[in-house]
């Protein structure tokens, strides 16, 4: 799972960047450019965030708050 | 404008008023953490420079932009400012994410006795290597040897506050891409009514934020709380930061776009500000997938 969640991050921060591309490239092709790549980065991060509550939800993941290996109490 | 002349921009002041201002800010800031009665009122002074150089700045900007003087050369030089703005936000959060990452995964396994470390946690009496949102408010517990320690027992709830708030940052995330939509299609109605949802959503967001740090901070989580109280607070802290200054810079837009100052393929302002959402808005996912959950 926490793979999974991962590979979508790195999606996410790829649609981000190719938005800047078109940003920076400017005109229409670059304006178009930089919508649809953004129109993707929500679309995902709607999907991502969507996951990650129904994998808490179904117990696939669990809040990050275990104590750590090695600990000395 | 002929294609072949640069606007050259006249000497401005604005640059040195705004240093001025984030300089007072920030000592006003420091000197309010370390409890000095007087550095409220330094922050509030800072907080007006600011302001002020906005208002200006800003404006001698639209005025030149609306007067025609700006080319598509120039149009590109804001892109290129535009993109290093952002390059180097980006490298701001990843040293923290950094910091984030290499607390986590080695410093606090080292100092907990992890690789070849195993006597290092001998070296302070009552120790503890934990990565977590626990919550420290039961002191009077004591060790064997006398010392006296707080006893972790209960868990920031992860459900609750920072879920709703993510729902709210990614819906505002939307809510901005109507308003680009609608912008491109020449819908100024509708740019103005997606806008003011975006900068609502950013608002609510802030709050909420706030009660959290205040829920935070009642349950003993401080920035003096070992290095996941620093490493929260810093990250936390620095992103709600940043949506204030995304919330100025959105209702900038909105005045301009009721102004009519932007037309369906001449928008640069627009997309800046509308880029910028949307990296603070994965930034804060970054932060709920990995303080949070992973």
């Amino acid at each position: 799972m926490t793979q999974i969640i991962i590979i979508i991050i790195v999606a996410i921060l790829i649609a981000l960047g190719s938005g800047l591309l078109g940003m920076l490239r400017g005109g229409s092709s670059g304006s178009d450019k930089m919508f649809k790549s953004l129109v993707i980065r929500v679309a995902l991060s709607l999907f991502l965030f969507v996951l990650v509550m129904f994998a808490a939800f179904m117990g696939w993941i669990e809040p990050n708050a275990t104590m750590m290996a090695g600990s000395h109490t | 404008m002929n294609e072949q002349e640069y606007y050259v921009s006249s000497g401005t002041y604005w640059p040195i008023i705004g240093s001025i201002g984030v300089a007072t800010l920030f000592v006003g800031f420091a000197n309010q953490m370390h409890g000095a009665s007087w550095g409220g009122s330094i922050m509030a002074l800072g907080f007006a420079i600011l302001v002020f150089m906005m208002f200006g700045w800003f404006g001698q900007v639209v005025k030149e932009s609306t007067s025609g003087m700006y080319n598509s050369q120039v149009d590109r030089s804001f892109r290129w400012g535009m993109s290093w703005f952002i390059f180097s936000e980006v490298m701001f959060f990843a040293a923290f994410f950094g910091a984030l990452f290499y607390a986590r995964q080695l410093s606090v396994p080292w100092l907990g006795g992890a690789d070849n470390n195993m006597f290092t946690p001998e070296l302070w009496d009552g120790f503890s290597a934990t990565w977590q949102q626990i919550v420290f408010n039961t002191p009077g517990a004591t060790l064997q040897s006398g010392t006296a320690v707080s006893v972790p027992t209960q868990l920031v709830d992860t459900w609750g506050l920072p879920a709703l708030n993510t729902a709210l940052l990614l819906l505002s995330g939307v809510t901005l891409t109507f308003a680009h939509h609608a912008l491109r299609a020449d819908h100024r109605n509708n740019i103005i009514g997606w806008l003011v949802a975006t900068i609502v959503l950013g608002v609510l967001f802030l709050g909420f934020q706030i009660t959290e740090y205040g829920h935070a901070y009642h349950d003993g989580l401080k920035l003096t709380s070992g290095i996941y109280g620093s490493t929260f607070y810093m990250l936390t802290g620095f992103h709600g930061f940043h949506v204030t200054v995304g919330v100025i810079m959105l209702t900038v837009i909105l005045y301009r776009v009721q102004k009519g100052h932007f037309s369906a393929d001449n928008h640069f302002g627009f997309e800046g500000v509308a880029w910028y959402w949307h990296f603070v808005d994965v930034v804060w996912l970054g932060l709920f997938i990995f303080v949070y959950w992973l």
